[in-house]
């Protein structure tokens, strides 16, 4: 098995797995499962780094193990503790939002096929994904009506962007890396200091529903 | 190699699933009750079952046209048919181009239209509500299997079930690549539904899916309904096997290859109803209405394989 056909493997698992982060109704398992897909996407982080032999896609694996897979759904969770777990009612049926996910997977191959730069060519499948990713992560903020999911988009979508950068510029310095993870981790912790604020307020973290202001 | 020699192996494949069959249903029955922890019937009881129902009397709603009293005898022998279709023991498949792909879907979709028109001809409203639910389940999972055996078939570049099971044995699809595994997965799940588990179904209960439309046969006819049930499920895996997991089938066909194939065939089928038992008994009954969540998540990841395969990956 060559290196770039292990890296293919792990981007498809990626999808999998955004798209059961997307679909899964119960709040608690997606936060898992967003667990589970940052695990993967440290394993891409691994084997890019073996494959190229870049040497600073070592450290970012560790932060990103740290934050991702740690941090991030330690928050989430945390969060679903104090307001209590609520099922997202369907904003979208799962017949059509998985019709859109897969469309838009099919997009983004798309999108990147043109593309002809010496550094993403044996990585092209993996680009693809990683904007698949993106996109999957937009679809996840704006198919679903629950605060706390469309964080866990929010955080799809940067697993995606993370994607991108790792495979574009594996050779850039890990003081980047970092500012980029600490940036996101603060922003998940903002988010979710809002969202149980609502909660509080409002009763509900259902985003339909909050369009009254109140003082 | 001579025709006829082939057709006798279908013969003996059709025989072979028509004698083991039961046995798999009483090993999830007896896994059943072993994970319930209750002591549960042995293996073999579905073949008292069977014979005890043989020597009872049949009797035949009044209002039942001749689709009720057929039907038994036109799902036995469809079952037989794919049975004997199906690459089961050999890398090609018996009847040679009738190993088609998309005859064998076909042929399931007759067994379940007779199965599903039957229980609405009975006149049963009980009868009616499983058959029109065994059609709904039906087109929530075809879209996937279809899906999944048209991408296997591209692969291949043919809809030969038996060439399939040639490319896949000789590695020539090859596992490493995700539309693959992908299709794999998603046909997993299409086959755990078919065979009538758990969280969709109770293959063993009368007021379920599958048995529903029997509400009102009786005697002889419910015998051979039930054995041909019995059947459908092992055929339903066979051809999951025969797609995806061809190894240990005879490449060449001699008495004592036949025989090996068939050891590892019964393993095989064996690993698939454990896996399955521990799967269905860890789940409650999923409402029907609630099914879709899942056939559609399945039929999702057909799909992206089928993009993966487009993309080339």
């Amino acid at each position: 098995m060559s290196g770039t056909s292990v890296v293919n493997a792990l981007a498809v698992l990626l999808i999998l797995t955004s798209m059961l982060v997307v679909e899964t109704r119960k709040l608690q398992t997606a936060a898992y499962m967003y667990s589970i897909q940052s695990l993967v996407l440290v394993a891409i982080f691994l084997s890019l780094a073996v494959f190229m032999e870049a040497e600073p896609l070592y450290i970012w694996s560790i932060t990103a193990l740290i934050t991702k897979t740690f941090l991030v759904p330690y928050l989430i969770l945390r969060t679903l503790k104090k307001v209590g777990i609520q099922e997202e009612g369907p904003a979208l049926e799962t017949s059509s939002s998985i019709f859109l996910a897969v469309g838009l997977v099919a997009l983004s191959f798309v999108v990147v096929e043109p593309f002809h730069m010496h550094a993403v060519l044996k990585l092209k499948v993996a680009l693809a994904v990683s904007i698949a990713h993106f996109l999957l992560g937009l679809l996840c903020i704006l198919a679903r009506r629950n605060a706390l999911k469309q964080i866990l988009g929010y955080c799809l979508m940067e697993n995606g962007s993370h994607l991108t950068l790792a495979i574009m510029a594996y050779n850039a310095p890990e003081t980047v890396e970092i500012g980029i993870l600490t940036d996101a981790i603060f922003a998940v912790l903002i988010m979710t200091i809002i969202a149980r604020r609502l909660f509080k307020d409002f009763g509900t973290l259902d985003t339909d529903k909050l369009t009254l202001l109140k003082g | 190699m001579p025709g006829n020699q082939l057709l006798l192996i279908g013969l003996v494949q059709a025989l072979f699933v028509l004698l083991v069959a039961p046995i798999f249903t009483g090993l999830s029955r007896t896994l059943r009750a072993k994970l319930h922890s209750r002591k549960g019937p042995d293996i073999f009881q579905n073949y008292r079952d069977i014979f005890k129902l043989i020597k009872r009397q049949e009797v035949v709603p009044a209002q039942a046209s001749w689709v009720f009293r057929l039907t038994p005898s036109i799902v036995m022998a469809t079952t037989l048919l794919i049975a004997m279709v199906i690459p089961i023991l050999t890398l090609q498949s018996p009847l040679g181009i009738a190993g088609d792909l998309i005859a064998v879907v076909y042929l399931l979709a007759v067994v379940r239209f007779f199965f599903a028109l039957a229980g609405l001809d009975s006149g049963s409203g009980f009868g009616g509500i499983g058959a029109s639910r065994e059609m709904a389940l039906a087109v929530l999972v075809e879209p996937t299997i279809i899906l999944v055996l048209f991408l296997v078939a591209l692969l291949a570049g043919s809809t030969d079930l038996g060439i399939i099971s040639q490319k896949v044995a000789a590695g020539e699809i090859s596992y490493y690549s995700p539309a693959v595994w992908l299709g794999m997965a998603s046909f997993a799940v299409a086959t755990f539904i078919e065979t009538g588990k758990l969280p969709f179904d109770l293959a063993e209960a009368e007021q379920e899916i599958q048995e529903g439309p029997l509400t009102e046969y009786s005697g002889r006819s419910l015998a051979v309904l039930k054995w041909s049930l019995y059947m459908k499920q092992v055929v339903v895996i066979a051809l999951f096997l025969a797609v995806f997991f061809p190894f240990g089938s005879a490449a060449v066909v001699s008495t004592s290859s036949l025989l090996v194939s068939m050891a590892t065939f019964l393993l095989k089928v064996t690993g698939f109803y454990v896996i399955a038992a521990l799967l269905e008994n860890s789940m409650a009954r999923l409402l029907l209405f609630k099914a879709p969540t899942v056939t559609w998540v399945a039929f999702g990841i057909a799909l992206l394989s089928f993009v993966f395969y487009l993309a080339n990956v």
